[in-house]
């Protein structure tokens, strides 16, 4: 059994949901939550299953709901009946106590006008994906008033099969809602939760290790309530009240961490919390601890036998926290290239890889880039080479570069135009005469600020190592730039 | 006679769970499974080395400037990312080239770069890259971790204890992750890991000076096994790095 309650023009929307839920745990609210100011906002559906064993039989609850609004100084009219829509169509139609006995909301619905339907078009929508209905001046509003039906008892007598062959799905959606039945059920307002704990101290805590005690009794019981309601964090707000100095205000620290993915393991969470009151200590003692979350909905996690699993969300961020402390903020993560001339240049990207089920889907078990092996012989431990065969060429190789990210400074004795011998003050790199090069090749750019302009050779020293040298055009200095290995 | 005793031995080696010391323990090479080799993606060098280095393990890529490890290195990501996996590198001093990377076939989003400070006194970020190799490998997870060592001088890497390297393979025992070592010469291989040896000589085409252009390099490597499992003796050869196409790999606008 559903009533309908509908406020006059003027009424609160909070005092009227407050009337409705002291009633009923189960309310939806009818509308568009961003039409408050609208008709449909001012209504509200309740599911009043079991409430007869309360006030006895339905116009008792009708009354009882009118004459608790009257209390608060609302006027509302009041309907019940077996379904929702039907109790929505007639508290719209008549002012006061409707009720439809459960069974009958096709009668009782037959005389009330078609154009209801109407007013009901976009505030009920029986699946997701449905169109919107008619209102009474839209196109299809206006093929039914030219069939001549003026009544929710026309459209519901007419047979449904030809209504389906004229109007399509939609034609038989609306037939069903004259009938007063229900296309989707009730879908309760769930009032906003908090996903939040605190702790009063007893005695102020100042070290990191005795509040990660105090962080894993708060976060374990969060864990749980986030597990109930099938939500992860997406932000962890950690707030610490410091002791109060003589004569000062009371200070609060707050840090807030963003999270990559929804977490909601206690361990990782305390570990994340810690890691950043590490780098961001509090100023003093703290006597009060304050956990919260912004919850969103879980991660659902579809694994794959094809391809090896990466690292949970949770043990990258936990590993990402960790080497961040260790290394820098700015030192971990992704390498990217970035769209310019200028050497070395790169730019760094938070390291999310993406599940290779997604990048590839049925080719990444039979690698395209990996080139089989050619076959072993077992006796000698080589490869089986052609008779004669002395080299294997693999071709397409990039001989990689090895940058000084801070060029060396080097002393280059140049004859005939070109470097024949170069010298190193750096401990540990070899210097020495030139048995090859090639160059230069001539790069500058970005002349309007601190720009480059230099030339650039390849060497090969008689040692072997193959440098990158440059000369900078403006200073006449060498640099080794890095080692090609 | 003597496979009796040998059996014998072996049997109550195995009672005392002390069998990890036999060499017949270690799984034969026949019956290697591919999933658990990283192949180098050099089709001459994964023949020798039986399929790749082995997962769980140390191995080492060693070798003096030039001599092509960062070359290799880099080409085993490559095929790594390919497949799917997710790769890390630990930069002691800041050394990688994002371009060489990226030209090798990197799936760059797919590397995990921890990046040092050339700038910092090297034992300080020697301490930091290998504490940084412990989460990442505690973390798991990573097809290949690799460790840059080679512009570490060695006087700062003697002075690692020996028993940082165990540590490190009992880590990554029994997990998927390949830890590689780039050195300059052969330090910390676990006992079910490779060493491979490398020695490189650059190659050059053209013959004037502004004509003439770094074409590859030339690599001879010698692979070092346990117990010479993979015939570690004997050196796989010469092995040519040809770089055909001349202007991708180097990257460079001329």
């Amino acid at each position: 059994m559903f009533g309908a309650i509908y406020g006059a023009d003027g009424s609160s929307l909070e005092a009227l949901l407050a009337v409705a839920q002291e009633f009923s745990p189960r309310v939806e609210s009818v509308g568009d939550s961003r039409a408050f100011d609208s008709a449909q906002a001012r209504e509200f559906v309740l599911d009043l299953s079991g409430l007869t064993r309360l006030f006895g039989d339905a116009r008792s609850i009708a009354e009882e709901l009118r004459r608790t609004a009257a209390d608060r100084g609302l006027q509302i009219r009041v309907a019940i009946a077996g379904t929702r829509t039907a109790a929505r169509l007639m508290v719209r139609h008549r002012a006061g106590i409707s009720i439809i006995e459960p069974g009958s909301e096709a009668d009782a619905l037959a005389s009330l006008p078609l154009a209801l339907l109407g007013e009901l078009a976009n505030s009920q929508l029986p699946t997701p994906n449905s169109q919107p209905l008619p209102t009474s001046d839209s196109q299809l509003g206006v093929v039914l008033k030219r069939w001549g039906l003026r009544t929710l008892g026309d459209l519901a007598a007419l047979p449904a099969d030809d209504l389906a062959a004229r109007l399509g799905q939609d034609g038989v959606r609306w037939q069903r809602l004259a009938r007063g039945e229900d296309a989707a059920p009730l879908v309760p307002a769930v009032p906003e939760e908090r996903f939040e704990q605190s702790l009063d101290l007893e005695w102020p805590i100042e070290e990191l290790e005795p509040l990660a005690f105090v962080l894993g009794r708060l976060l374990e019981p969060l864990e749980a309530h986030l597990e109930r309601r099938g939500r992860g964090a997406a932000v962890l707000h950690v707030r610490l009240f410091l002791v109060k100095t003589s004569g000062g205000a009371r200070e609060v620290h707050d840090r807030s961490l963003q999270l990559p993915t929804p977490i909601r393991d206690a361990r990782t969470l305390r570990t994340l919390a810690l890691l950043d009151l590490e780098s961001h200590p509090p100023a003093g003692p703290i006597d009060r601890v304050v956990v919260a979350v912004d919850p969103t909905p879980g991660r659902i996690v579809q694994f794959s036998l094809m391809t090896r699993p990466l690292p949970s969300p949770e043990q990258l961020s936990t590993l990402m926290a960790r080497l961040q402390a260790l290394m820098g903020e700015t030192r971990c993560g992704s390498p990217a290239l970035v769209d310019s001339w200028k050497a070395g240049a790169f730019e760094m990207t938070p390291f999310a890889p993406v599940d290779a089920n997604v990048l590839h889907s049925h080719d990444t078990l039979n690698d395209r880039r990996v080139s089989a092996p050619p076959p072993f012989d077992s006796r000698s431990g080589r490869p089986e080479l052609s008779r004669g065969a002395r080299f294997v060429t693999v071709k397409n190789v990039a001989v990689a570069l090895r940058r000084f990210r801070h060029p060396v400074p080097a002393r280059v004795h140049v004859a005939d135009g070109k470097p024949a011998r170069v010298t190193i003050d750096r401990r540990g790199m070899d210097g020495g005469g030139i048995s090859v090069c090639a160059g230069p090749w001539r790069t500058s750019g970005d002349w309007w600020k601190d720009g480059w302009d230099r030339d650039e050779w390849d060497v090969t020293l008689g040692g072997g190592a193959t440098y990158r040298l440059f000369r900078a055009r403006d200073t006449e200095q060498w640099f080794v730039d890095g080692v090609l290995d | 006679m003597a496979n009796h005793a040998l059996a014998a031995v072996e049997s109550a080696l195995r009672d005392r769970k002390l069998d990890r010391t036999l060499t017949t323990a270690l799984a034969p090479l026949e019956r290697m499974d591919p999933s658990a080799l990283v192949p180098m993606d050099v089709a001459a060098l994964d023949a020798c080395l039986r399929g790749g280095l082995p997962r769980g393990q140390l191995s080492e890529l060693a070798g003096p400037r030039s001599s092509g490890r960062m070359t290799l290195l880099l080409r085993m990501m490559a095929a790594a990312t390919a497949r799917g996996e997710i790769v890390a590198l630990m930069d002691t001093l800041d050394r990688l080239d994002v371009a060489s990377a990226a030209a090798a076939g990197v799936d760059l989003s797919r590397l995990l770069w921890i990046r040092g400070q050339d700038s910092a006194p090297a034992d300080r970020a020697l301490d930091r890259a290998l504490k940084a190799l412990n989460l990442v490998l505690q973390a798991g997870g990573f097809g290949v971790v690799a460790l840059d060592l080679a512009d570490v001088p060695l006087a700062a890497i003697r002075q690692i204890p020996f028993n940082t390297w165990m540590r490190v393979q009992r880590v990554i025992e029994g997990s998927d992750t390949a830890c590689v070592l780039i050195t300059s010469e052969p330090l910390a291989r676990s006992a079910g890991g490779l060493t491979v040896t490398l020695a490189g000589r650059p190659t050059w085409t053209g013959t004037s000076d502004r004509g003439r252009r770094l074409s590859g390099v030339d690599l001879r490597a010698r692979v070092v096994s346990p117990r010479k499992r993979i015939d570690g003796e004997v050196a796989i050869g010469a092995l040519t790095v040809d770089v055909t196409d001349r202007d991708a790999p180097i990257a460079r606008q001329r």
